[in-house]
């Protein structure tokens, strides 16, 4: 909502209509002999295209056989794992790759090992000799190369095609050789020298990944563009339309300045085989007709979109060349509908019973392998004699690598009952690193000149005066300010860094944390998003699978639901899933309602800590708060940062001398002891600690008896120690968080509390956590989240009775009993 | 007041018995002796007679219920005494609800015995919370408290852990001995006979008036702790015999008289009969190399040297120290040696190393001045093998042309371990033993 763009009633209200313009479909009218005649290709050229197509037929080939038969070439083999093939496609996939350089990053599907293969073998037909070697040589120590080298005497380039086919195949085969040591496995097999980014096994998941990447492109002003392969079912999908729909915001083209101002480099490659599953996408389970359509309901270029013939590759070649210029002149995104067909099923279990014989042998009938060598042939380009030559060639290397590639001595898998905890040292990278670029940041003017910094300064950084007198709510420095300051160190420190969401410009961010930020840095840093969870995720997992750092803002953390694949699917699996290979600084801030009902305040901790590959942590000082957001900006993993609606403007209580002004952090995982005590022991999540503070004020003056409040501060990593001493002083523990109290992470803590100190407790470690309703309106919310007496309640009924408590809650065990029975 | 009559517990594994009949209801009168009810397991029939006199208050049951074994059964006393107490059904009164106790104050110090004892009681006669809060199962543990005695005032009756420190508060102060005697026992203790009514362990011991003060327990040594570990270990882990025979004394007794005659006039060493049989055993010993050694699992030490180590009684118990290199000692040097050794053990001054059993390669135990005349040395593993030294009998002997007279012998009792030496082996070595006491030589 940029003031500088007046919207003007008079000018909405005219009158008129739009217009579109008519989507090209299959014009591609050209010959092999006409595109020689234009000198577009040499006969080399050409020939290699036949050849790259026949390489990816031969390896689907091998992969059908492998599943269906058991075997191939008489070597038996059984395999598993999935395998998605696009026998049928290839012409669609060499020809995507074709104009592509190492700099162009694809992204793809479940079905891509045609993709993987296509780009490959461009990139290996593009790079010098040296730099090969040096991608071979350099990749896992040259454990992969080392496989295909053995024996071999060929050219380099002969042992990179080797490496390719092998590197991808060992993959599929989940052996440690593969690109990501197996860990990937056929759909999600990647290799990142050569530009092949993520293939992703959820549908569209790349819809919206592929975007951020270039958005990383073109914020850090990096050369090339990045191609999404998806498919026409994925259309469907809503982070793919979220995806499609950040990609072609206005504000890169009328708010972004400078060399930033325009679109980003992208094409949305749908390669439609016209099945989704045993779906068919036109005439069934969709109703766009042809998938091009799409791109005129996105922005007034339609997204320069059209439907190309994908059983020609030099339709597809022809189409890249056009749509790399427009993307070349700033005005992508692109949507390209590429007309393919698969003549296996979805995977090689299907039956295919949703298609007839008839259907499959007409486009086998017009195979793009069989259809180019017969234009190569009148065209005069190959001889069958020479095509033959090539295929034999093509099979003998499929052979060999495939002999290779199962071969359990040469190509082993990951040895987990030697090191059995190898997987889990890949789940997150722990690096510290201050900058992940090293360009210049870009920012509107030195730091110390920023508004908010100055205001800040004024503040007081403690709550107290030194007689214990709270300074006045203006006057302390708060939990948002603590945000703040990490932030925009991390900003003028990393050009990398990009923050957005919703309102995170001018508005300053919902809740004011990035008040001052607007001012501070330019539009390609900080941006509001389109109103769309699963893009600002996914871009954030795109962005940063590139090298760069993100903070994300989805606001309410009730809106997880929004992007829950982007976070539980994909932003904590990649960087095992690509065997460390890719890094993922993103943090995702999350707010924690209140005051707003049943779908804007609840606390979902628990349901992110139990995703494995994301680090959770919920900070409720100001000094906590900064730093961790510095530790969690430091670092290369996944972070949910939770934050609380309740105390953004709390002022800093614990920490003696108050929050410093420079920078430090604060581990992740260690939880910090609020209050002394011995009797006792509170342990909570999030924005509780303060209810519980309140709680053994209480304990202590009515009973005489002292808690020990420990915040928590992480979910994960935890660590238990702390805790645990506390435990065994005490005895007792009781947990808390306004999560719902039924599956509550506290449970998880709880239950190692219990067994890792049963022998000190003097009772059961006792959970007090919301109910498990709707969160009520604002003024019912003491009947919803804990409150001080509830503490008292629970410890009277389940740990030590307190002489003359009356409970106000019922704490017993019939009503705990009930309760669940009910599932309420 | 008031009795309960609770269902008996009928043997170890019963849980439950079933009324068959109530011959008394509600209201009647009984007498002591009367039967109450009779009742069954599924094994055999049984009455229960009443151990009062009085009214029937309650009965909680009917015929044909089944009733878990130890539970409430009826109450008898004087009409107008209130029951619902006892009702293990519930009956209607609030019994689960435990009253809060006085002070919350955590701090054991401040918590008041007088206090945890006033407050109100949670469990029904007869009953007993099973609940015990780990922590409190703990220090009741550690503290020798009986959590039968201890009254628990956690949630629902639980015993936690303020509980079992007002036991340990209330009670006079134990003894580290009374509390590990009260936890073999079981039994706790309520008064003390130590300094300021300290409980000790005696107290701890015996409850009955008869037998009670007729013997002491008193910790054992370390030393004492020492032997019996590896005397019991020798037994366990080897397979041990003991080969008796005899030698003819009368070259030793022979060899004593001049040492005597010797000393008498003022000259020579005192050599023993015990330093000449060790003299006849190292000569033994380097004839038969096997019997010289250790044995080590899979693997046999055999010495080179014999390291012969002596069994030495001394106020603290069995010693064992050892005479490294005894076959470079004369008679003379040897017995010196034993000597030294012995005051050395007896004094307490021994050098540890000395004492262990591998620094020896042999050991002679020697109980002939005792007037032993068989008996079954115990190995000090890992040497192979024990001479026991009995005493000098008077033996019955051929001494030729069919005449037969008295001559002195002396016992010899070898016991080895069958694992490393053979019954063969072991009687050609200790008859060579024997042998060279029978020629034994050298200057007086």
């Amino acid at each position: 909502m940029p003031k500088s763009q007046y919207i003007d009633p008079d000018k909405m209200r005219q009158a008129g209509e739009i217009k579109f313009t008519p989507i090209p479909v299959n014009q591609y009218k050209k010959s092999v002999k006409d595109e020689l005649k234009d000198k577009n290709f040499t006969k080399e050229d050409l020939k290699r295209i036949y050849h790259d197509m026949v390489v990816i037929r031969e390896f689907e080939t091998m992969l059908n056989l492998v599943k269906t038969t058991g075997g191939y070439k008489g070597v038996e083999y059984n395999n598993p794992g999935p395998a998605h093939l696009s026998a049928g496609q290839e012409a669609a996939a060499v020809g995507m790759a074709y104009n592509l350089t190492i700099d162009d990053f694809i992204f793809g599907s479940h079905r891509s090992h045609g993709e993987i293969l296509a780009k490959g073998l461009r990139a290996i037909e593009l790079l010098s000799d040296e730099k090969l070697s040096e991608i071979m040589n350099g990749f896992w120590d040259g454990a992969t190369v080392k496989v295909v080298e053995a024996g071999f005497k060929g050219s380099v380039k002969d042992l990179a095609k080797r490496f390719l086919v092998y590197g991808a195949m060992a993959e599929v085969f989940a052996r440690v050789t593969g690109f990501n040591k197996g860990l990937g496995g056929s759909m999600h097999a990647f290799f990142t020298p050569f530009g092949i980014y993520p293939n992703n096994a959820i549908v569209g998941g790349s819809g919206d990944i592929a975007v951020g990447a270039a958005l990383y492109k073109k914020v850090n002003r990096k050369p090339g563009i990045v191609v999404a392969n998806i498919g026409d079912a994925s259309m469907a999908c809503g982070p793919v339309w979220e995806g499609l729909v950040f990609a072609a915001m206005d504000q890169f083209k009328t708010l972004w300045e400078g060399d930033m101002k325009g679109g980003l480099p992208i094409i949305i490659n749908i390669m439609n085989n016209q099945y989704g599953m045993g779906g068919q996408t036109c005439g069934e389970t969709m109703g766009y007709g042809q998938a091009a359509r799409i791109g005129a309901g996105v922005n007034p270029e339609q997204m320069h979109a059209e439907r190309v013939d994908g059983y020609n590759p030099l339709a597809v070649i022809d189409a890249y060349k056009r749509k790399m210029k427009v993307l070349e002149e700033k005005n992508g995104p692109v949507l390209l509908d590429v007309l393919t067909y698969r003549y296996s099923g979805h995977s090689p279990s299907d039956a295919s019973s949703y298609r007839t014989k008839e259907e499959v042998e007409a486009w086998e009938a017009h195979d793009c392998i069989k259809g180019f060598a017969k234009q190569l042939i009148d065209g005069k380009v190959a001889t069958q004699k020479e095509l033959d030559e090539i295929s034999n060639q093509v099979g003998d290397l499929i052979f060999d690598i495939f002999k290779l590639a199962i071969d359990e001595e040469k190509s082993p898998r990951m040895d987990l009952k030697k090191e059995p905890g190898l997987i889990g040292t890949m789940m997150f990278s722990n690096e510290s690193v201050d900058s992940l670029s090293d360009a210049k940041p870009d920012v509107n003017h030195p730091m110390e000149e920023n508004f908010r910094v100055q205001q800040i300064a004024k503040k007081e950084r403690f709550a107290f005066d030194k007689d214990g007198k709270p300074f006045s709510k203006m006057k302390q420095y708060q939990l948002r300010d603590g945000l703040f300051e990490a932030i925009i160190d991390r900003f003028y420190k990393d050009a990398s860094l990009v923050a957005y969401g919703e309102e995170n410009r001018d508005w300053g961010g919902a809740f004011a944390v990035y008040r001052g930020l607007t001012e501070a840095l330019p539009y390609h840093r900080l941006f509001n998003s389109p109103i769309s969870e699963a893009s600002i995720v996914g871009t954030a997992i795109g962005y940063a699978m590139c090298g760069g750092r993100v903070i994300s803002e989805i606001m309410y953390c009730d809106f997880i639901g929004r992007c829950g694949d982007e976070i539980f699917n994909q932003m904590p699996k990649w960087q095992a899933m690509s065997g460390n290979v890719i890094k993922m600084p993103v943090v995702v801030r999350v707010s924690v309602g209140s005051k707003y009902g049943a779908q804007h305040s609840q606390d979902w901790t628990s349901l992110v800590a139990h995703i494995p590959g994301l680090k959770v942590v919920f900070p409720v000082t100001p000094y906590d708060a900064k730093g961790l957001m510095n530790s969690a900006l430091q670092g290369t993993d996944p972070v949910i940062f939770f934050e609380s609606q309740r105390i953004y403007d709390i002022g800093e209580q614990f920490h003696e001398g108050g929050v410093p002004e420079g920078y430090y952090e604060i581990p992740m995982g260690e939880p910090d002891i609020k209050r002394k005590g011995d009797d006792v022991t509170i342990l909570t999540i999030g924005s509780t600690l303060y209810p519980a503070l309140q709680a053994a004020d209480i304990l202590q003056e009515k009973y005489g008896m002292s808690a020990e409040v420990i915040d928590a501060r992480s979910l994960v990593p935890f660590n238990y120690e702390k805790v645990l001493e506390s435990v065994k002083k005490t005895g007792r523990i009781l947990l808390a968080s306004d999560a719902n109290s039924r599956g509550s992470f506290l449970n998880e803590m709880a239950r190692n509390i219990t067994e890792l100190a049963f022998d000190y407790l003097d009772a059961p470690a006792v959970v007090v956590g919301s109910r498990n309703w709707i969160t009520p309106c604002y003024e019912l919310e003491d009947a919803f989240f804990p409150q001080p007496d509830w503490f008292l309640d629970a410890i009277h009924e389940k740990i030590v009775p307190l002489n003359g408590h009356v409970p106000s809650r019922n704490f017993t065990d019939a009503e705990q009993l009930r309760r669940a029975k009910e599932g309420i | 007041m008031v009795t309960v009559v609770i269902m008996p517990k009928q043997g170890q594994s019963v849980e439950s018995c079933i009324v068959s009949e109530f011959k008394k209801k509600k209201g009647d009168k009984v007498s002591k002796g009367d039967i109450l009810f009779a009742y069954e397991t599924d094994k055999a029939s049984f009455e229960e007679e009443s151990q009062v006199e009085g009214t029937v208050l309650d009965v909680f049951y009917s015929d044909g219920d089944e009733i878990p074994v130890l539970t409430n059964v009826m109450v008898i006393g004087n009409e107008g005494e209130s029951t619902a107490e006892f009702n293990p059904n519930g009956g209607g009164v609030h019994v689960s609800e435990p009253e809060p106790v006085q002070p919350v104050k955590e701090e054991i110090a401040e918590v008041k015995t007088e206090d945890i004892k006033s407050a109100p009681q949670v469990q029904t006669l007869g009953e007993k919370s099973i609940g015990v809060s780990p922590r409190a199962r703990a220090l009741a543990d550690k503290e020798a408290v009986s959590l039968s005695d201890v009254q628990g005032t956690g949630p629902k009756g639980r015993i936690i852990e303020r509980d079992v420190k007002a036991v340990v508060q209330s009670r006079p102060k134990m003894t580290p001995l009374a509390k590990e005697v009260a936890k073999e026992t079981g039994s706790t203790p309520q008064t003390g006979t130590g300094l300021a009514g300290k409980i000790t362990g005696a107290d701890v011991v015996s409850k009955n008036p008869v037998y009670s003060g007729d013997f002491e327990i008193k910790p054992l040594t370390n030393m004492r702790k020492l032997i019996a570990k590896a005397m019991h270990a020798s037994l366990q882990n080897s397979a041990q015999l003991t080969h008796h025979l005899s030698a003819d004394a009368r070259r030793m007794l022979e060899l004593r008289k001049k040492v005597k005659a010797a000393m008498d006039k003022g000259v020579g060493a005192n050599i023993t009969l015990n330093d000449m049989v060790c003299f006849a055993v190292i000569k033994a010993l380097k004839k038969f190399p096997q019997v010289n050694a250790q044995l080590l699992g899979d693997s046999m030490k055999y010495f080179n040297k014999v390291h012969l180590a002596l069994a030495v009684d001394t106020d603290r118990g069995l010693m064992v120290p050892v005479v490294k290199n005894a076959d470079d000692l004369s008679i003379q040097g040897l017995s010196n040696q034993f000597k030294e050794i012995a005051n050395a053990c007896k004094k307490g001054s021994i050098d540890p190393d000395l004492l262990a059993a591998d620094a020896a390669s042999f050991t002679v135990s020697n109980l002939g001045n005792y007037g032993v005349e068989i008996f079954t040395p115990v190995i000090n593993l890992p040497q192979v093998a024990i001479l026991g030294v009995n005493t000098i009998v008077p033996r019955p002997k051929d001494l030729g042309d069919g005449v037969y007279g008295f001559v002195p012998h002396i016992g010899l009792s070898l016991t080895y371990d069958h694992r490393a030496l053979d019954g063969g082996e072991a009687t050609r070595f200790v008859k060579q033993v024997a042998i060279e006491i029978e020629n034994l030589e050298f200057e007086v």
